[in-house]
């Protein structure tokens, strides 16, 4: 018998690329966000093969954490398709022999960009979020360590402000996507840029949330069932991106998030942002027997949870 | 103290406690003594003026006592029910920051030191309840529009940024700041200097009109003798870090015992 | 490793890769060695700033990108990532390299001499035309004179002696159980004020245009300090290892390191006042950005507030990887996000939804 016979066969990549220290450096890092939500927690970021801010930390974290029997699904912009997303996902089935799905209801680990589906998703389910600022002081103090004392006084009377003077200046809060959330009533949180659409979709949920800038080198979560509140005046609430009146063009399907098509000649059409889901409700239209799940925001996008939204969009 | 002070001090001394102690303040900057040893007590509702040539110590008292800096050390206690007994330069970082938002306000001679010189004069004021914890949109409105009124600043310029406005309208937005929480003590650091004349009397004349009405107890540097004689009711000279006389307004600068005071008081003559 | 069905997206991708290659031409083993030997600044470079010692690698790095130097440098990097850390090597010192270079700008001659080794600095920047004339220009064959000595002294050990250098030095670290012990900038995250371990590891491995800029600014008077190059020297470092069970030293090969200090006055502080050091090092030979950097280190410790004195700017915006990959990914969709705007823009637009009067003042 020869030693070659008994030993696995030399493959040039460890199994999820990375190597063991800096999956267990991750998987530590990630219990410890876990328990602190909210709060940033460092760590080294190796170098993975794609480029920086294109997706890195949230590849290490699905890296760190993806098992033989999971199924991968990766979203940019809500499209599985949308290049950096196919090569996110085509870099992980290469380096894990792992499944993988455009269907939410399928995945076990989702990874996305900007974006959180539309189905409901569940407790055995995780959503890696990819973050490119994870610092919401960033903008009022670019300072990280001047930004981790005042997360540690809890003081964001500055990001209160910049609410202010917006009112003052514009009658309407400036602030689009990557709308700060307060996290279990303690770390104000970048839920990096997904739309104020998806910002709701943190509060209570069932899944458990991570979010990860390679970058940056800083890694957060928002465990299942956690209060993850905007930040809103009593008298001044919260609305989400007013896309009343718009309807996927070929499925008509309304009340989820869509994407604006400017036509020639003036005019737009829209498509809905979640590929996924618009490709199930196409089939199921073509008489195929399909599951679609319960979604977020029913048709006259009315929230799940009832009340959470307290003003119109 | 001098037995004159004593006895005109007397009645009061015997009626209320002092709203601020200070007791033997000292601060080095390297190896540089700024104070030696200031004590000082102030009465609720009293003004106390503090005189004295650049580098005699007398913006660096207001510094600490806005608990911006460390002292060396010392105490400092206000007469405010959650915080009696308790030296405040003990408390912690965040400790400091409510004690300040709640209890002091503070009018620098430098617009700049006070103010967010870009965003709204009325977001500069409502930034104060907002550190208070204040989540309502209209209170914050209401509650800037209110303190920038008791200003006197116009009202109908309440949402210009600092930058495009006068000194003296600066300092009024300085001023509403600084009353918006309606603090107990409220210290002034040259808060006229640097304006016209006839600007400097009017803000006087704010400052007097608010002290009254808010029955607060204020602090005033400066180096202006007219300003001193016109708000404060005690006076205290300081030079090179010490006290080197205190009394009365009229009596210290009628007849000053120092020579230090005489010459001071000449020279503003 | 599992079929994955190929969809729109991974189809473009496929062939947009495919245009790339077409157009740099094949890889050939023959490219890839010509790089290694006949570019040896250029492959220090991916080495040092990619952190990897390896000039085949490197090599095959740039022969892959087509000579890309931060997509280089990424592939570099990444490979580093997978590889797993088995050994500490004992720690290298100045005085045990073979040094080929050893100049200092402080005194006219130094203890153990001024070396001027393999330079360029005094030739004249003229194109040698006639190589494109001729099939190969032959380097000149140098007769060798006298033997060079086996190290060089400190120029600082002078000046620590005749009380010019101030300040205890820390005890060096010596076994490679003390190497393992220092802070490293690809284990842990930076936090800044940075240990002096992780910013002499972050300046080894930053951008060489980064901190030109940064450092060429503070020589320009955006800064406050008057450097003198001490020292610059090249040199050779045997890499040594200690056997795990017999704890005997091996070498593991050669590399090629070098290093940089200045020394400044009168901007330590201090009264009386004394010389600042700064230092900088780095794998592969890369003067330019090591002089850069060793002033940005002297910099980096003045309280003031220019962002080239601040060492969180410094440091985290000379980042080669970082800054290259976040720069393109603007390349990426921004759809939701720009829709997002959008929508607060119409609504700021349509006057707001809030009902903010300029109550009752009569404006």
């Amino acid at each position: 018998m020869k030693l070659s016979e008994l030993a696995f066969e030399r493959q040039d990549y460890a199994y999820a690329f990375l190597d063991e220290f800096a999956k267990r450096e991750l998987r530590r890092k990630i219990l410890k966000a876990i328990a602190i939500p909210g709060y940033q927690v460092p760590y080294a970021s190796r170098e993975v093969p794609m480029a920086r801010g294109w997706g890195t930390g949230g590849l290490q974290v699905s890296l760190a954490l993806v098992g033989v029997n999971d199924t991968v699904k990766v979203i940019d912009q809500g499209d599985d398709d949308s290049v950096n997303a196919a090569n996110l996902r085509r870099f992980i089935a290469r380096m894990t022999g792992v499944k993988t799905t455009t269907d939410t209801l399928a995945a076990s680990l989702i990874q996305s960009r900007h974006r959180i589906p539309e189905e409901l998703l569940n407790e055995r389910q995780v959503l890696v979020l990819q973050v490119p600022m994870p610092e919401i002081l960033s903008s009022i103090e670019p300072s990280y360590a001047r930004a981790r004392e005042m997360h540690s006084d809890g003081d964001y009377a500055l990001l209160w402000l910049g609410l202010y003077e917006d009112l003052v200046k514009y009658r309407e809060v400036s602030y689009g996507a990557d709308y700060p959330v307060l996290v279990n009533g303690r770390y104000v949180m970048a839920p990096s840029p997904i739309p104020r659409f998806d910002t709701p979709k943190l509060h209570q949920a069932a899944h458990l949330t991570l979010l990860s800038a390679g970058r940056e080198k800083r890694l957060y979560a928002v465990p299942p069932y956690t209060d993850v509140y905007p930040l809103e005046f009593e008298d001044v609430p919260f609305q989400i991106e007013d896309q009343r009146g718009w309807r996927d063009a070929s499925t008509g399907a309304a009340g989820k998030f869509m994407s604006e098509i400017p036509q020639d000649g003036g005019g737009s059409s829209y498509q809905l942002s979640d590929t996924g889901l618009k490709q199930k409700l196409e089939r199921q239209m073509a008489g195929e027997e399909i599951e679609i799940g319960a979604t977020y925001f029913d048709d006259d996008t009315n929230f799940y949870i009832t009340g959470f939204l307290k003003g119109a969009s | 103290m001098s037995l004159l002070e004593m006895t005109l001090d007397a009645p009061r001394l015997l009626e209320m406690q002092p709203l601020l102690r200070v007791n033997n303040l000292c601060k080095n900057y390297g190896g540089i003594r700024a104070l030696e040893n200031v004590s000082l007590h102030v009465y609720p509702g009293e003004v106390l003026g503090i005189v004295g040539e650049s580098g005699s110590g007398k913006s660096t008292v207001l510094r600490l006592l806005n608990l911006e800096e460390p002292e060396t050390s010392g105490t400092y206690q206000l007469e405010i029910p959650e915080l009696l007994g308790q030296n405040l330069f003990e408390l912690n970082r965040f400790q400091k920051r409510e004690t300040r938002v709640h209890h002091i306000g503070i009018v620098y001679q430098n617009p700049h030191l006070g103010l967010r010189m870009h965003k709204s004069s009325s977001g500069n004021v409502a930034e104060r309840l907002i550190l208070a914890g204040e989540k309502r949109f209209a209170e914050l409105r209401r509650a800037a529009r209110e303190s920038l009124q008791a200003s006197e600043f116009p009202i109908a310029r309440m949402d210009e940024p600092p930058i495009h406005l006068s000194g003296g309208m600066q300092q009024r937005v300085q001023l509403a700041k600084a009353i918006a929480m309606k603090p107990k003590l409220l210290l002034l650091d040259e808060p006229t200097t640097g304006l016209d004349v006839s600007v400097q009397a009017l803000v006087l004349d704010t400052l007097k009109r608010l002290q009254f009405e808010l029955e607060m107890t204020m602090i005033l540097v400066s180096h202006d003798l007219g300003v001193i004689r016109t708000l404060a009711d005690r006076v205290m000279v300081m030079r090179g870090g010490r006290v080197v006389e205190s009394g009365l307004t009229d009596q210290v600068l009628e007849d000053p015992q120092h020579a230090y005071t005489q010459q001071l008081v000449h020279a503003k003559l | 490793m599992a079929y994955v069905a190929a969809r729109g997206g991974e189809e473009a991708i496929q062939n947009s890769e495919g245009l790339y290659r077409i157009l740099n031409g094949d890889l050939t083993r023959q490219n890839i060695r010509a790089i290694e030997r006949h570019m040896p600044y250029l492959v220090d470079r991916v080495m040092g700033e990619g952190s990897l010692y390896a000039p085949e690698l490197a090599a095959l790095a740039l022969a892959q990108t087509g000579g890309d130097l931060y997509e280089a440098v990424l592939l570099l990097r990444a490979y580093r990532s997978t590889q797993p850390r088995l050994f500490y090597a004992l720690p290298i010192s100045s005085e045990t390299t073979m040094v080929v270079r050893r100049i200092s700008a402080a005194f006219k001659d130094i203890p153990g001499g001024q070396i001027l080794g393999p330079t360029l600095d005094y030739s004249h920047r003229v194109l040698r035309l006639e190589a494109l004339e001729t099939d190969s220009i032959q380097a000149p064959k140098l007769e060798t004179k006298n033997a060079a000595p086996s190290s060089y002294p400190k120029l600082t050990d002078w000046q620590r002696e005749v009380g010019l250098l101030a300040g205890e030095l820390e005890p060096a670290v010596q076994t490679s159980r003390e190497v393992a012990a220092l802070p490293d900038i690809t284990r842990e995250p930076p936090i800044y004020p940075a240990p002096r371990a992780q910013r002499l590891q972050a300046l080894a491995r930053a951008d060489t245009g980064g901190i030109l800029t940064l450092g060429y600014s503070n020589m320009r008077g955006y800064g406050g300090i008057h450097p003198t190059v001490n020292e610059v020297r090249l040199a050779y470092a045997e890499v040594q290892l200690e056997h795990p069970i017999t704890g005997a030293v091996f070498s593991a090969g050669r590399v090629r390191v070098s290093s940089a200090e200045v020394v400044t006055p009168f901007s330590s502080g201090k009264t009386p006042p004394e010389l600042s050091l700064g230092f900088a090092a780095c794998l592969g030979w890369n003067e330019t950005k090591l002089i850069a950097a060793a002033m940005l280190d002297v910099a980096m410790s003045l309280q003031d507030p220019h962002p080239a004195h601040q060492e969180e700017f410094v440091l985290s915006h000379t980042e080669p990887v970082e800054a290259s990959g976040f720069c393109i990914h603007y390349k990426l969709p921004h759809y939701v996000t720009f829709s997002s705007d959008l929508d607060r823009v119409r609504k700021a637009q349509a006057g707001g939804s809030l009902e903010l009067e300029l109550e009752a003042v009569g404006v």
